[in-house]
């Protein structure tokens, strides 16, 4: 047999060792290997496209992102938290589904559940004023490093554009929680204290007033998506009604009225609308701007946190069944048919006597708005045909209706054609802040200054717009939208008249109050509004309980579940910071983030 | 003989193959028996001491001639007058002899002292009576009488400490820990296969057949050596490399049997349709509301109806009854799928029509053979399991090829194996998930039929409230989602010794792995949350993984005392690629049409993505050991890791152990007694490591997504722009999760060697977990940085007591941990587990309580009446009959403040018990394993009790619930308003202890003289036959469910949450191991 000599035994030692020694001597073998895989870095983003796309995704986060989603909370509309919370809506869907909704809806803020839904939310804004201020340390990096990157134009609109989102970001906040901790693009330490909603206020306005310096007068490269200096002028309104500076408010709205670019649509069936013409309209301030079939493959970009809202099976949406309006908005939307007002206003102690439901062929006259709010049974539904009560997921838990608001048209093709249950998903856009909200904040300053002719001139304005067209038969887009005098309208009365006075500033308050009501129905403002007049408390209460400035009409009685309901007492003031956030908030065992009180 | 005639036709496939196979054996058959020039020689097999062992297998060397010992010891063989005879018994050391010429050759077998067997362990082998730290043996051979894709499934009832949480889904994933759980993440011990380092996916595609022997290493002193990897313990395993010398020895093992579920879900719910009424009935009276009548009719005289669903187009105006439910529809008028027309059903059972008995094969055929000069061992392994849930299938093809070459001083060789594996059906991990197999679609209305009038699958639409899809259209439609793995997995290896005291070796391993699964969404209008569009997506895997190991040993004996040291260095490195593509509403569903290219779906739809990773470690160790006379043993490990994982100045971690022996028995005062044979005492201590956190995290990732950053700036409608933002916060500080245990232990032999006795207790504590906290949403929801923090401890013992007998034996082995967590970040007093069910937050991780307890109310019972709800605490929705909530801080107010800890999943104890006996040819064993203590969250309950989603109900939900006079009831009343009793507390809070038979073997030896297959092992097997418990859901034995974190896999935070676990299988099968 063979023996390997010694000398090959040598050699094939040495080659061992000498492969071995290579492969330490390679020091980078390590260091290598730790790069990591498909993704990008600091140093890739330093330039206009990093802080453009940037920029990008703080605009991303008006709505449920992908990354962030994890229930409804997230939704740029706040239909859980303005909506559901407030006498426009019900949870819906059956008892069990989303559970954490009924907590919202039964004020019991502080449990597990309802805490899942206001993380969502928290998260959802502070991920947005994070994307806000890092477009703005990366625009600062650019300047420093490569001066020539922008136009100061550019420069100037980008820092707006960014320190604008950021106030945003922070109003959604602070008209939940009041007193929030409030970020810029040079904190460092992410378990600030949380201040006083007062100071909050001051913040934002100092971040408005910033973006109002910077950015441009209409939006950068022509797109609509952009906020200009209009829109945080319109946001400054905004801020100053919510903190009850009439003045300023009343001179802020003045000048967006004299010399700002908006106007109210033509008609209502244009308001909420699919139709791409329709999207942007004179009446859009700011919207989160809704894409479907845009390459993205669950349809996460259109009316994304919107997505249970419609009629459940067997209509064409099928799913889920949430948010229908409830049998107290209905009622609201009933006129008076002598004078042509809500009978609200007319007949303040009974009308919301009627239980429902409210269907076609009843032809009390109801103002033609509510027939573009809310889906109710034979009356046609945009252009899907007629509503059927059978498209009610349960209407024992939820009530008889749907809203109808966020409803894309068949004839836009704005549907989607991917994701779970494409049919509720469309490129209908969300609108956040549009010129109707603007002008009736307007006609609430002032009213609050006196000035009752001019409230009652801007809610007439209101008024005769929505007098301008109903939902019609709608098998196409001309015939689903028309005179509200149109004969082939068979289903429903409509009337809706001019106020002929103002007769006293508590008459007037009211009439502005019920007018914004009516136009801003389901958008996601009721509870925040209700807040800011100071009125939540009896508003929700006897909305509830019928007691005591209601005649009937208790909500307890028609949805049996709202038994449950607390009442809304003085801790309500606010809703209570995530139990989560509060924890994390913790610094050597002191939570930074201080409890709302009473939760 | 036989006469094999010329006339048969070749069948195809396996048939063709199994004739083959079968042909072999008549052939061999026919070799036996015939040859000449023999002597019969006869004789008698004792123990040392003069009891006759039976049992003991005689073999004549290079022939297949063997007999067997009986009762009395006694063997008659023929053989000739020149051949070698080997004795072979369990437990007992072989012994060879020559016949000479003698007719009587009468043996002594010494029985082989557990601490004389030679184990594997980290780099080398160890007589047991040298090791110092806790390593466990695995009773391969008892392992494997169960029929698993994986050989882990066994290994909680073999091995002491260790415990395996699996489901029944065939080929589904083995969720082994070592020892408790030390992380709060990623707690996968790293399975060493031949040398080679291999991940827990790799261990489906090891035929557990090829398996020569198992250790665990369970302790930080007997793990050191494998460094930055050990820290969740180290699975050592050794396949058949080692041929014989002689001609080829072909061994073929067959075993086939039919496997069913332990247990069905229409054991628990009800099955029938107007029993389902009647609790439907009951929960709206209750709630002081109107029955419905739109499914059922009249509530005081209701009847299945005639459709729960028939399209208004196929229903004529008069066709409805005065309730309005479809008495009539008209046939021609169905469409699928606009106008559908489904039948009522008096009672389906969606259990039975989903799950049922399923064939399960295991074939083995190797080949073993050599000479002094080199060896070979080849295998092949064909394994096909089909799942009890219909459409459902594992099967895995292996071959095998081991080779070694010995030329004078050097010596080389490789162990490859080429395995590929399919997983039809989509479901081999399915936990229950919603949206899986079983979960919340098994709890489809019993009302609801299973086709529609033209056969195609009916579903939920029409009747409210229900969300599920028809389950048996999900196993049917899933039937071509496949998931292949191709793994070649092996290493070359060379050694050299260079003098009798010094060798050297060296070692390339390689894992070459590529994944695929192709998958098909499918569309269901017969829901009443209709998917409208179907869509597939396509995705490939590649990883290359290789490891060089270089060592070398020194081994010294001087008169008394002995001396070895061993120096390595290894070096590894690993890198992967994943693609997916998808694309939506396909033309044609038709599986020749399903892939992802424009024309053929929805080109919008198209969406392609792709990731990847790397990493790389570098290490260098070196043992010591050193041992005087038996007595006292020593042993030093110190190993040095560099990981790409971690922070450029943190990369590398130095990992020192220590091992103390004391083998008592040896010394002089204990000479001479009777009773212990041989006792060592153990002490080790030692620190091991984790770097098992994704690649890369070591610096801030950027990225985005279409449906995250990119955006419609331009309000189009259509279209989007791209935008970035931070994904992952870095951390350039992340170092070693550093594992320190301390493991006192004692192997001890009693009555020589009659009582074995192995015991470990030990203290493990896990420092500078590797964890991503959650960060404050002002930090955006970028992951969270991975830092160093927290601490986590494992107590425990394990313990297995041996006897091996003449004609029986029995192992019983034991297990208590005790899990905490020490800290968390320092500044966090808990986080939650991951939250997947529909009742919120159910598992917690609070410091000082074991990682994944449950959290939530505590349920103190029902409330009995009205002045019981005044005197309570104020509770939300509090009424007679619903679930009473403690006020845990006494406040007067039942809210979150009230939550606590309601149990936790981790058993107090685990036990296996071995049992094994022969008489004459025959043999039978068992294997018993149980678990106690531990709790299982019935998260089922939320719909089978509390009827999310218009569920399916238990039986005894009508009987059992609360009413005024059944104060004492096992559910809360049935009332439609009560959102508030479901709330995640105690009542969801059962006990998973179980006992049960997992193996049970009966086998007979045919004799050497047998007419056919002479010296065939025919057995018969059952497994998992019986199950004692006291838990009510489906199967208290279930996995951890699949769950994902920032930072990796976070199943153990998520521990015993029922969710509808595809249970475990009850097999009967035979089988079959002849050697020619």
């Amino acid at each position: 047999m063979a023996t390997l000599s010694k000398k090959s035994l040598l050699r094939g030692t040495a080659v061992m060792i000498l492969a071995t020694a290579m492969l330490y001597g390679c020091k980078d073998f390590l260091s290598t290997a730790s790069e990591p895989q498909g993704t990008l870095n600091q140093t890739t983003l330093a330039n206009r496209a990093g802080v453009e796309g940037s920029l990008i995704a703080a605009y991303r986060a008006l709505d449920c992102t992908d990354a962030t989603s994890s229930n409804w909370g997230c939704a740029a509309s706040n239909w859980v938290f303005g909506s559901v919370a407030s006498d426009d809506s019900y949870k819906g869907s059956d008892g069990l589904d989303q559970p954490p909704i009924n907590d919202i809806e039964g004020y019991h803020w502080g449990t597990p559940g309802a805490g899942d839904y206001l993380n969502t939310k928290w998260t959802q804004v502070y991920e947005g004023v994070v994307r806000a201020n890092s477009t703005l340390r990366l625009l600062k990096q650019v300047k420093a490093s490569s001066p020539t990157t922008f136009s100061t134009a550019d420069a100037n609109s980008i820092a707006g554009e960014a320190i604008f989102l950021r106030a945003h970001y922070h109003f959604e906040a602070w008209r939940m929680w009041g007193n929030v901790p409030y970020y810029r693009e040079d904190d460092a330490d992410f378990r600030k204290p949380n201040i006083d909603s007062a100071a909050v206020a001051v913040e934002i306005l100092k971040d408005l007033d910033s973006a109002i310096k910077l950015l441009p007068t209409t939006p950068r490269n022509g797109q609509v998506g952009r906020a200009s200096q209009w829109t945080a002028k319109a946001y400054r309104g905004r801020v100053e009604t919510y903190t009850k500076q009439w003045a300023a408010a009343v001179a802020t709205f003045k000048d967006i009225q004299s010399n700002g670019p908006y106007r109210l649509e033509t008609s209502s069936d244009r308001v909420w609308s699919a139709y791409q013409d329709a999207s942007n309209g004179p009446e859009t301030i700011f919207a989160y701007q809704a894409s479907s079939n845009d390459g993205e493959p669950n349809a996460a970009n259109s009316n994304y946190g919107e997505r249970l809202n419609f009629p459940y099976s067997p209509s064409h949406f099928a799913c889920c069944g949430f948010d229908p309006p409830s049998q107290n908005l209905v009622n609201a939307f009933l006129v008076d048919p002598a004078s042509g007002l809500p009978l609200s206003i007319t007949a303040p102690t009974t009308w919301n006597t009627s239980n429902g439901p409210f269907v076609a062929g009843n032809m009390t006259p109801v103002d033609p708005r509510l027939d573009w709010t809310v889906g109710r049974d034979g009356v046609p539904f945009k252009d899907w045909g007629n509503y059927s009560i059978a498209w009610v997921r349960d209407p024992q838990n939820g009530g008889p209706y749907m809203p109808k608001k966020i409803i894309h048209e068949k004839g836009s093709g704005a549907e989607a054609t991917v994701g779970w249950q494409p049919q509720q998903q469309s490129s209908i856009n969300i609108h956040l802040y549009r010129y109707a909200d603007l002008l009736l904040m307007l006609a609430e300053a002032d009213v609050e200054q006196g000035d009752l002719p001019g409230a009652m001139t801007i809610v007439n304005q209101i008024r005769a717009r929505a007098a301008v067209t109903a939902q019609g038969p709608g098998t196409d887009r001309a015939s689903m939208a028309i005179p509200i005098n149109d004969p082939r309208i068979t289903w429903a009365t409509y009337k809706v008249s001019p106020y002929l006075t103002f007769p006293s500033v508590a008459y007037a308050r009211q009439a502005v109050q019920t007018e914004r009501r009516l136009e801003l129905a389901m958008e996601g403002q009721r509870f925040f509004d209700l807040r800011r007049y100071g009125t939540v408390a009896d508003v929700i209460n006897s909305y509830i309980t019928g007691l005591p400035t209601i005649s009937g009409g208790a909500e307890n009685t028609r949805r049996l579940y709202k038994q449950g309901a607390e009442p809304i007492i003085a801790k309500h003031r606010w809703y209570a910071i995530p139990n989560l956030q509060v924890e994390l908030s913790r610094v050597g065992g002191v939570d930074m983030l201080k409890q709302n009180t009473g939760w | 003989m036989e006469k094999v005639s010329g006339t048969h036709s070749f069948l195809n496939g396996r048939s063709r193959w199994l004739r083959a196979v079968g042909l072999s054996l008549l052939f061999a058959v026919a070799l036996s028996g015939t040859a000449l020039g023999q002597l019969a020689v006869t004789g008698t097999v004792t123990s040392p001491g003069g009891a006759p062992l039976s049992g003991v297998t005689v073999r004549v060397n290079g022939t297949d001639i063997r007999t067997v010992t009986d009762p009395s010891g006694k063997y008659r063989i023929s053989a000739p007058t020149d051949a070698v005879l080997t004795f072979t018994g369990v437990g007992h050391r072989p012994v060879q002899t020559t016949v000479a010429g003698r007719t009587t050759v009468d043996v002594t077998m010494a029985a082989i002292s557990y601490l004389e067997e030679v184990v594997v362990t980290a780099y080398t082998s160890q007589r047991r009576a040298d090791i110092t730290g806790a390593v466990s043996s695995v009773n391969v051979e008892a392992a494997n009488k169960q029929t698993q894709a994986s050989v882990l499934k066994a290994l909680d009832a073999a091995v002491p400490g260790v415990t395996v949480l699996s489901n029944g889904s065939p080929g589904s994933r083995s969720t082994v820990r070592i020892r408790g759980i030390g992380s709060f993440q990623n707690n996968d011990p790293i399975y060493i296969v031949d040398g080679a380092p291999a991940g827990d996916a790799y261990m489906n595609s090891l035929n557990p057949d090829d398996i020569a022997s198992i250790q665990v290493l369970k302790d930080a002193s007997a793990a050191a050596i494998y460094g930055a990897q050990a820290g969740n313990g180290v699975v050592i395993i050794e396949t058949n490399r080692k041929g014989v010398a002689g001609p080829p020895q072909v061994t073929l093992r067959v075993r086939t049997g039919v496997a069913s579920p332990v247990s069905g879900y229409n054991d628990i719910l009800l099955t029938n349709s107007l029993d389902y009424f009647q609790v439907l009935r009951q929960r709206y009276l209750n709630a002081g509301l109107p029955v419905p009548t739109t499914v059922y009719g009249d509530p005081n005289s209701p009847s299945v109806p005639n459709y729960t669903w028939a399209d208004p187009s196929t229903v004529c105006a008069t066709c409805r009854d005065a309730l309005g439910r479809v008495v009539t529809a008209d046939p021609s008028k169905y469409s699928y799928p606009n106008a559908l027309i489904m039948p009522g059903s008096q009672g389906t059972d969606w259990w039975k029509a989903v799950w049922g008995s399923a064939p399960v094969s295991d074939y083995n055929l190797d080949v073993k053979g050599g000479s002094d000069a080199n060896a070979y061992n080849v295998s092949f392994n064909y394994y096909d399991q089909a799942g009890t849930a219909k459409y459902n299938d594992f099967r895995r093809g292996s071959v095998r090829v081991n080779t070694s070459f010995n030329r004078s001083k050097l010596n080389f060789g490789e162990n490859i194996a080429i395995s590929t594996d399919r997983h039809y059906g989509g479901i081999p991990n399915d936990n229950g998930g919603e949206g899986g197999i079983l979960s919340k679609d098994i709890l489809l209305q019993p009302v609801i039929s299973i086709y529609d009038i033209n056969g195609n699958f009916a579903g939920g639409k029409g009747v409210p409230g229900v969300n599920s899809s028809n389950p048996l259209q999900n196993a049917f439609n899933a039937k071509d989602n496949v998931a292949k793995d191709n793994v070649v997995f092996g290493s070359v290896f060379g050694g050299l010794d260079l003098s009798p005291q010094l060798t050297f070796k060296t070692k390339l391993g390689f894992n070459l792995t590529q994944n695929s699964a192709v998958g098909y969404g499918w569309t269901t209008p017969q829901n009443n949350e209709a998917n409208t569009s179907n869509s597939i997506f396509e995705n490939n895997f590649q990883s290359t993984d290789w490891v060089w190991s270089n060592i070398a040993q020194y081994l010294k004996t001087f008169s008394r005392s002995s001396f070895d040291l061993l120096v390595g260095q290894e070096a590894s490195a690993g890198n992967n690629r994943f693609l997916q593509g998808s694309i939506n509403n396909l033309l044609n569903t038709d599986l020749n049409s399903r892939y992802v290219q424009d024309a053929l779906g929805d080109p919008n739809t198209k969406n392609v993505f792709s990731s990847g990773g790397r990493n790389a470690l570098m290490s260098f160790f070196g043992k010591a050991g050193y041992n005087y006379a038996d007595k006292y043993v020593a042993s030093f490990t110190l190993r040095k890791d560099g990981s790409s994982n971690l922070g450029p100045t943190h990369r590398w971690g130095t990992f020192p152990a220590a091992g103390l022996g004391w083998r008592i028995t040896n010394e002089p005062f204990l000479a001479n007694n009777r009773i212990l044979s041989d006792v060592m005492l153990r002490y080790g201590w030692g620190v091991t490591g984790n770097q098992n956190i994704p690649s890369g995290r070591i610096v801030s990732q950027f990225g985005g997504d279409r449906g995250d950053t990119f955006y419609d700036i331009t309000g189009s409608n259509t279209s989007i722009v791209p935008g970035f933002r931070q994904t992952a916060l870095g951390n350039p500080d992340l170092k070693w999760e550093e594992n320190r245990s301390t493991n006192v232990g004692a192997d001890i032999a009693l009555f020589e060697g009659n009582l074995n006795v192995v015991l470990d207790v030990y203290n493990r504590a896990t420092n500078n977990l590797l964890f991503a906290p959650s960060t404050p949403a002002a930090a955006g929801v970028a992951s969270p940085p991975i830092v160093n923090i927290g601490k986590m401890e494992n107590k425990g013992f394990d313990f297995s007591v041996g006897h091996q007998g003449s004609w029986w034996n029995a192992t019983l082995n034991g297990s208590h941990y005790k899990n905490k967590i020490v800290s968390i970040d320092g500044v966090q007093t808990f986080f939650y587990g991951p939250n997947q069910t529909r009742i919120g937050n159910i598992a917690i991780n609070m410091l000082g309580q074991p990682i994944g307890s449950f959290y939530g109310y505590i349920a103190d019972g029902f409330f009995r009446d009205a002045a019981d709800v005044t005197a309570h605490a104020t509770q939300a929705g509090a009424a007679p009959g619903r679930i009473k909530f403690r006020d845990v801080n006494g406040d007067g107010v039942i809210n979150n403040s009230d939550r606590t800890i309601i149990g936790s999943p981790h058993p107090k104890f685990t036990a296996g018990l071995d049992l094994g006996a022969h008489r004459g040819n025959w043999d039978a064993s068992a294997t018993i394993f149980g678990t106690y203590g531990n709790k299982i969250f019935e998260n089922q309950m939320d719909f089978y009790v509390f009827q999310d989603f218009a569920s399916n109900v238990r039986k005894d939900l009508l009987a059992n619930s609360w009413t005024p006079t059944n104060l004492n009831a096992k559910y809360p009343r049935l009332d439609f308003n009560d959102i508030y009793s479901g709330a995640a507390s105690s009542f969801y809070v059962k006990d998973g202890s179980y006992t049960r038979l997992r193996s049970m073997q009966l086998g007979y030896t045919l004799p050497s003289g047998a007419r056919y297959l002479p010296g065939a092992r025919v057995y018969l097997q059952g497994e998992n036959l019986f199950t004692h418990t006291n838990y009510d859901g489906l199967d208290p034995a279930m996995p951890a469910g699949n769950a994902f974190g920032a930072a990796g896999d976070i199943r153990d935070q998520l521990m015993g949450v029922d969710q509808g676990s595809y249970p475990s299988n009850k097999i009967v099968s035979i089988g079959i191991v002849t050697k020619f």
